[in-house]
C-alpha cells in the first residue's frame, strides 16, 4: 500500500483544478515553461485508433487531442512542461493494443497512455497498464470500467459511460414517448448491454418491455423483421450500428409511413453522418441520446462556442474546412476533457515523472465535482474515484426540420448507480 | 496450431465479454442505398453486349483497336541509373524516418509513401501509363554504381530453371505482409521490412545478377507485368501510345512463372477485396460490427489468399482447356495458359485502382499534409492553409455515387479491354473468327462472371 497521507486531499485537488489553468494563463510567454530548458516534456501516449474498424472515430479523436494540447501548451503546460503526445495506432486491435501500451511505457518514456476508444482495446489493454503500472486514461464510454472489470490504474474521466446514459433516458422515454417498448439492437455484446440495461430502467420506471429483437451483426436488410414488432408498442428504442444503419432508418420508414410508434434512439448510429441526408428523412421527429449536442443549441454555453472553435468545428459540429465532413461530437470531447483532467490531475499531484504515478491516480481518484468550463465543454461531471468512472448530464434531442434539437437535458444524479467496484482499495 | 488456438480463445473471450463498440456507418452505408443492382447488372450487360459485338464483327476489328500510334523518338540519353540512385536515396530518407520519425502511420513518411504514393499510385501509373519503373526502381543505378566500383561480376550462374520461383515467392510473402500482417503500417517495423528487402535484393542482384530483377524480385516482376497494359511503351525506336494492352499484344507469350505471376496477381487483389467483406467474416464467424483485429485473423486471411489464388488458378486453367476442348485444337494447357494470362492484367490493375480509390482520396490527404510541412515545424510549403484531412465526400450521397460509379466504371473497363485482348489473341491461335469465338465461350463466361464478382464486392458491406 502507499503511503496515503502523501496523497494530496480532495480539496488541494479541486483548489487546483479551479486556479490552475487561470493561473498558468496570467503569466507571460517566456515564464510559461519555468523548466523548459531543462524539463523533459510530459509526454502522454495517445492509443489512437489510425487503422481498422475505429479509423473514422480515430481521426476525430486526434484532432481533438492536437487542439486541447495546443491549448494546454499554450497556457504553459503542465507544471511548467510542455505536453508532448506520442501516437501510436492500435489498428483497434486489442492485441496490439496491450502492445502499444508496453512500448508506450518502455520505449517511449511515457508518463501515461491515454485516448482508447473501442472497448474490445481498452480490454486488451488494461491488464498489460496495470502490470506496468501505467496510468491509462480511457475514453471508451464502456462500462467495462466502473463494472470493475479493469485495475486502477485505469481511469475513465472524460465521457460518461453507457450503463449510466441508457439508464438516464428511461425516464424521459417513458413519461414523453410511451411506456410499451419494443427493442431493436444488434445481436452482440454492445446491443445486449442496451437490451439488458434499458429492459431494466423500463422496468424500473413502471413501463413494459413487449418485444427483443435481436438482428444479427451481417444482416443488411430488415423489412422481414419490422412485422415481429408488436402492434400496441408505442416506442421502438433502436440502437443499431454498422454500415446497414442507414438502410435500417429508411427500411423501418418505408414499413411505417410515417405512421408508426414513437422512434427513440442512440446518436453512435448517426455519428460522422449528417442528419440531413438524403435517406434519413423518415427520422424527422423522432428523439435520439446525445452525449453533447452536435448542433449548436439556442442556449449554447460559451464553453460549447470556445470548444468548436479550438476544434475548428461549425455550429452543425460539422469542420470548419469542409461542411460535409461531420465530426463524432457525441464521443470526442471526452479526450479533451481527459487531457484537461490529467492536467489538473497531475497538478494536484506535483507530478515530476513516473514516480509519481501512483500520486497520479490518487489525485485523480480525489477528484469530486468537476465545473462546467472550457476545459470541461460538455458540461458539469461528478467524478467517481472508487469506481474511476464520470458522471454527467446527458442530453435528448429530437429531429426538426433536418436539425438536433434538444429537447431534454438529464441530471446528473439521474446517471448514478450504486458501485459496483472500490478501485481505491486495490494496491498500487 | 498454438498460435490458432491463442487466437481464437482471444476471439471468444471477447466475443463474450460485455463490450460496447461501435462500428461506423461510413461510406458502405451510402452505397447500400445505391441501387446497385442496377449498376451491377448494367456493368455485366456492358461487358457481355462487348463478347457479342466482337462476334458479330469483323475478325480485324479488335486488333485496330490495339493499333499503336508512335509518337516522338525515344531520347538519346539515359537517365535511369541516376533517377534510381535518387530513388534509392528517398527510400533510404523514408526508412530512416521510420526508425526514428514519429509512430503514428498517418505523419510518419514512410508508411505513407510506401503504401499510398507507390502502392497506391505508382502501381496503378504503372499499368495506366507504362514503365515509370525503369527510372523509379531503387535497385538497378546502386547495382551499378555497385558493379562499377567493385568490378564484380554475379557470383552465381542464375539458373534457367528455375524461373519464376523465387519471385512468387517472394510476391506471395509480399501478399502476406499486406493482406495478414497483423501491423503493415507501423512505421518502425515497415522500417525493417523495406530496409531489409531492398537490401537483400541488392545482394541477390550482386549473386546473380541483374537477372534478379527478372525472376526473383517480385515487385519489379508485378510492375514489368503492368507495364505491359500501360498507354505507352516503345517501338522501333520510337515512344508509342495505343489502347491499354496493346504492348502485351505485341508480345504476347510469357513464360509459365510469369503466366502463374499474372494469375496470383489478380487473385491477391480478389482476396483483398473478398476479406474486408460481411460475406467472409460471417464464414469466417468474426463479427464484423465489432471486428477484432488484423492480429486474430492472420491465419484465415493466409488460408484465404492460398486457396483464392489455387481457385482462380484452377478455373482459370479449366476455362481454357474447356475451350480448346470445344474447339477441337488439343493443344496444351499450359501453352494457353501461357498466352491468355495476360489477358487478366487489366483486370488485375482494375481491381488495384478501384479498390484503392478511396484510400488515395483519404491518405492522399495524409501525404499531402506531409508534403506541405515534413519536418512538422508548422510550416506551409504548399500553401494549403490551415488544413485538415476530410472525409466528409465519403459520408455524402452525391460524392458517394460518383466514387462508385467511377470504381464500376474501371472494373467494367478493365474487363471490356481483358475481352478485346483474349479476342485477338484467339483469332491469332485459331486462325479463324468462328472457332475463335468457340474457343473463348468458356474465357468469356468467366469474364462476366468476373465482372459481376468485382461490382458485388464494391457494392457488398463490408467490415473494416
Amino acid at each position: 500500500m502507499t503511503d496515503n497521507s502523501k496523497a494530496p486531499s480532495r480539496r488541494a485537488a479541486l483548489k487546483t483544478l479551479a486556479g490552475g489553468a487561470a493561473a498558468a494563463a496570467t503569466l507571460p510567454l517566456w515564464a510559461r515553461y519555468t523548466h523548459a530548458q531543462t524539463a523533459e516534456p510530459i509526454r502522454i501516449g495517445f492509443q489512437v485508433h489510425r487503422t481498422g474498424i475505429g479509423a473514422a472515430y480515430g481521426r476525430w479523436y486526434d484532432r481533438t487531442t492536437q487542439a486541447a494540447t495546443r491549448l494546454i501548451n499554450d497556457a504553459g503546460g503542465i507544471n511548467g512542461r510542455p505536453v508532448e503526445i506520442v501516437a501510436e495506432d492500435d489498428g483497434t486491435d486489442p492485441k496490439r493494443g496491450a502492445e502499444v501500451v508496453e512500448k508506450f511505457a518502455s520505449q517511449h518514456n511515457c508518463d501515461i497512455a491515454f485516448g482508447t476508444l473501442f472497448s474490445h482495446v481498452v480490454i486488451g489493454s488494461a491488464p498489460r497498464a496495470g502490470e506496468l503500472k501505467l496510468p491509462y486514461f480511457v475514453v471508451s464510454e464502456g462500462h467495462h470500467v466502473a463494472s470493475g472489470m479493469l485495475n486502477r490504474y485505469t481511469l475513465q474521466p472524460g465521457i460518461t459511460d453507457v450503463k449510466s446514459q441508457v439508464q438516464a433516458m428511461a425516464p424521459f422515454v417513458m413519461e414523453n414517448l410511451g411506456k410499451k417498448v419494443t427493442l431493436i439492437f444488434p445481436d452482440y455484446a454492445y446491443g445486449h448491454d442496451h437490451r439488458d440495461f434499458f429492459s431494466a430502467a423500463v422496468e424500473a420506471q413502471g413501463g413494459e418491455v413487449l418485444a427483443k429483437l435481436a438482428i444479427p451483426p451481417t444482416e443488411t436488410s430488415f423489412t422481414k423483421y419490422f412485422p415481429k414488432i408488436p402492434r400496441d408498442t408505442e416506442v421502438i428504442y433502436h440502437v443499431m450500428v454498422g454500415p446497414a444503419v442507414l438502410t435500417f432508418v429508411k427500411e423501418m420508414g418505408e414499413f411505417f409511413g410515417g405512421r408508426g410508434p414513437e422512434l427513440f434512439g442512440f446518436i453512435d448510429s448517426l455519428e460522422a453522418i449528417a442528419i440531413n441526408s438524403p435517406g434519413l428523412e423518415f427520422l424527422e421527429g423522432t428523439h435520439f441520446w446525445e452525449g453533447m449536442p452536435r448542433h449548436a443549441q439556442p442556449d449554447q454555453s460559451e464553453y460549447d462556442k470556445f470548444y468548436r472553435a479550438q476544434v475548428g468545428l461549425n455550429d452543425r459540429g460539422a469542420s470548419l474546412n469542409d461542411p460535409t465532413d461531420v465530426s463524432t461530437y457525441g464521443h470526442m470531447f471526452g479526450c479533451w476533457e481527459t487531457l484537461y483532467t490529467v492536467k489538473q490531475g497531475m497538478e494536484a499531484a506535483g507530478y515530476r515523472g513516473p514516480q509519481d504515478r501512483a500520486a497520479l491516480i490518487e489525485a485523480v481518484e480525489a477528484m469530486s465535482i468537476i465545473p462546467h468550463s472550457n476545459e470541461h465543454p460538455q458540461g458539469p461531471k461528478v467524478f467517481n474515484g472508487k469506481t474511476h468512472q464520470v458522471f454527467g448530464q446527458q442530453h435528448i434531442s429530437r429531429i426538426e426540420n433536418g436539425n438536433l434539437v434538444k429537447v431534454h437535458t438529464t441530471s446528473i444524479e439521474d446517471t448514478f448507480y450504486p458501485d459496483e467496484v472500490d478501485y481505491t482499495k486495490q494496491p498500487f | 496450431m498454438l498460435v490458432r488456438t491463442a487466437l481464437f480463445a482471444l476471439v471468444l473471450a471477447l466475443a463474450c465479454l460485455p463490450s460496447p463498440v461501435w462500428a461506423h456507418a461510413s461510406e458502405q452505408g451510402f452505397v447500400l442505398l445505391l441501387p446497385t443492382e442496377i449498376y451491377t447488372a448494367a456493368g455485366v450487360a456492358t461487358v457481355g453486349l462487348t463478347i457479342v459485338l466482337l462476334a458479330i464483327l469483323p475478325a480485324w476489328v479488335a486488333a485496330r483497336l490495339f493499333r499503336p500510334i508512335r509518337l516522338v523518338a525515344l531520347p538519346r540519353f539515359a537517365l535511369h541509373h541516376i533517377t534510381s540512385c535518387l530513388s534509392a536515396g528517398v527510400l533510404a530518407f523514408l526508412v530512416l524516418r521510420g526508425v526514428v520519425g514519429p509512430h503514428d502511420p498517418m505523419v510518419n513518411p514512410l508508411p505513407l509513401f510506401i503504401w499510398v504514393v507507390w502502392w497506391v499510385v505508382m502501381v496503378a501509373l504503372q499499368g495506366l501509363l507504362g514503365n515509370h519503373w525503369r527510372w523509379t526502381n531503387p535497385w538497378t543505378g546502386p547495382a551499378a554504381v555497385l558493379a562499377r566500383l567493385t568490378g564484380s561480376r554475379p557470383m552465381v550462374r542464375y539458373r534457367s530453371r528455375w524461373g519464376h520461383v523465387p519471385g512468387l515467392v517472394i510476391f506471395l510473402g509480399f501478399a502476406a505482409f499486406l493482406l495478414a500482417d497483423p501491423a503493415p503500417t507501423d512505421p518502425h517495423r515497415l522500417a525493417w521490412v523495406v530496409g531489409g528487402y531492398w537490401y537483400l535484393t541488392l545482394m541477390g542482384i550482386t549473386l546473380f545478377g541483374p537477372r534478379w530483377l527478372l525472376r526473383g524480385e517480385a515487385l519489379s516482376i508485378l510492375m514489368r507485368a503492368y507495364a505491359r497494359v500501360g498507354l505507352l511503351g516503345r517501338m522501333r525506336g520510337r515512344v508509342a501510345m495505343g489502347l491499354w494492352g496493346w504492348q502485351g499484344l505485341a508480345r504476347p507469350k510469357v513464360s509459365t512463372g510469369l503466366a502463374v505471376f499474372i494469375i496470383l496477381m489478380l487473385g491477391v487483389g480478389s482476396f483483398d477485396g473478398i476479406n474486408e467483406t460481411f460475406l467472409w467474416m460471417g464464414f469466417i464467424g468474426v463479427n464484423p460490427l465489432e471486428f477484432p483485429g488484423r492480429s486474430a485473423v492472420v491465419v484465415q486471411n493466409l488460408v484465404g489468399m492460398l486457396v483464392a489464388n489455387i481457385a482462380l488458378l484452377g478455373i482459370f486453367a479449366c476455362c481454357l482447356a474447356l475451350g480448346d476442348r470445344l474447339a477441337g485444337t488439343r493443344r496444351p494447357v499450359l501453352d494457353a495458359v501461357r498466352l491468355f494470362a495476360p489477358t487478366l492484367l487489366p483486370i488485375a490493375l482494375a481491381y488495384h485502382i478501384a479498390h484503392y480509390v478511396t484510400v488515395f482520396l483519404v491518405d492522399g490527404q495524409y501525404v499531402l499534409a506531409y508534403l506541405t510541412d515534413p519536418l512538422n515545424t508548422g510550416a506551409d510549403l504548399l500553401g494549403l492553409g490551415h488544413f485538415h484531412v476530410t472525409t466528409g465526400f465519403l459520408n455524402t450521397p452525391g460524392t458517394v455515387r460518383a466514387i462508385w460509379l467511377s470504381q464500376a466504371g474501371v472494373v467494367v473497363a478493365g474487363h471490356v479491354i481483358a475481352i478485346l485482348m483474349a479476342h485477338v489473341l484467339a483469332l491469332r491461335w485459331h486462325g479463324n473468327n468462328l472457332r475463335a469465338i468457340i474457343a473463348q465461350a468458356p474465357l468469356a463466361i468467366f469474364m462476366i462472371g468476373y465482372t459481376f464478382f468485382g461490382l458485388w464486392l464494391l457494392a457488398s458491406p463490408r467490415g473494416v
